[in-house]
């Protein structure tokens, strides 16, 4: 997968129906039919939430026989976390780095 | 009307640490530990030097990154530790200067809360900030977009 785009991260993430996806998924893989049932929604709109999810790098679809599989994809995490790592101030920072030092007392 | 050639600004972060105020104090008191964290917002940190008494000196120095507008300019702290309270409380003067130029003047002070589960450390940054007086309106914000701005106004001074 290529570079992020982090405006797509936030645009998919941007959503509640695909955060609740994101939630199910960073507790296990699931097909999308079993995905579906909990949400109320039909097959068709989570598989476009899940393409949403997919092209941004927050999730990963692999089709096996005759069901596709789901689960939580690091990528778009990352850039996530890279992101806000990137405009928290300097001094959140070092403040930052304080609680790394401490917790290594 | 003629523009301020200061800029004065107040920030205050707050932060929790599961550890006792002895514990916070150190990583404030000791240089090798403070290097460790003052260092992390910076890539390039050169040198740190503390002598953690009131009235000793703080310097530190880091070269600007290739992604600043910069790129190997020399960016110098020099600071002076004005009070000391062991487990409570650490104030510090410094200034701040870019390729020579003197940007800023800073009070850091740093006051530790004993917690039922550890240490609050309130940090307050006031800052004064120099500008160039046909400078571009400073930004309000973020140290960081701040410290840009001010690189910004030095170099075209």
């Amino acid at each position: 997968m290529g570079k992020i785009d982090i405006g797509r991260v936030f645009h998919a993430l941007g959503d509640p129906t695909r955060r609740a996806i994101v939630d199910r998924l960073s507790a296990a893989p699931s097909s999308v039919s079993r995905l579906a049932e909990p949400l109320d929604i039909t097959v068709t709109a989570v598989a476009q939430h899940l393409a949403v999810l997919e092209q941004c790098g927050l999730v990963k679809t692999q089709k096996v026989g005759r069901v596709r599989t789901c689960r939580i994809e690091s990528a778009g995490f990352d850039a996530l976390s890279g992101w806000i790592a990137e405009h928290r101030t300097l001094w959140e920072r070092r403040l930052d780095a304080l609680g790394e030092v401490l917790d290594d007392d | 009307m003629t523009e301020q050639s200061i800029v004065h600004d107040t920030f205050v972060i707050e932060r929790a640490f599961a550890k006792p105020p002895a514990t916070v104090f150190a990583a404030l008191a000791d240089p090798a530990k403070k290097q460790r964290w003052y260092g992390a917002g910076h890539n390039n940190m050169l040198t740190f030097k503390m002598d953690f008494r009131p009235g000793g000196a703080e310097t530190a120095t880091y070269r600007m990154g290739d992604d600043t507008p910069f790129p190997g300019a020399e960016l110098a702290h020099e600071g002076r530790l004005l009070d000391i309270v062991p487990n409570k409380r650490v104030v510090i003067a410094s200034t701040m200067a870019l390729a020579g130029h003197r940007m800023s003047a800073s009070l850091y002070s740093f006051e530790l809360v004993p917690t039922a589960n550890g240490t609050a450390l309130i940090f307050t940054h006031q800052g004064a900030f120099f500008e160039n007086a046909d400078g571009p309106q400073m930004r309000k914000g973020g140290w960081n977009a701040l410290l840009d701005q001010l690189a910004k106004d030095v170099v075209a001074a």
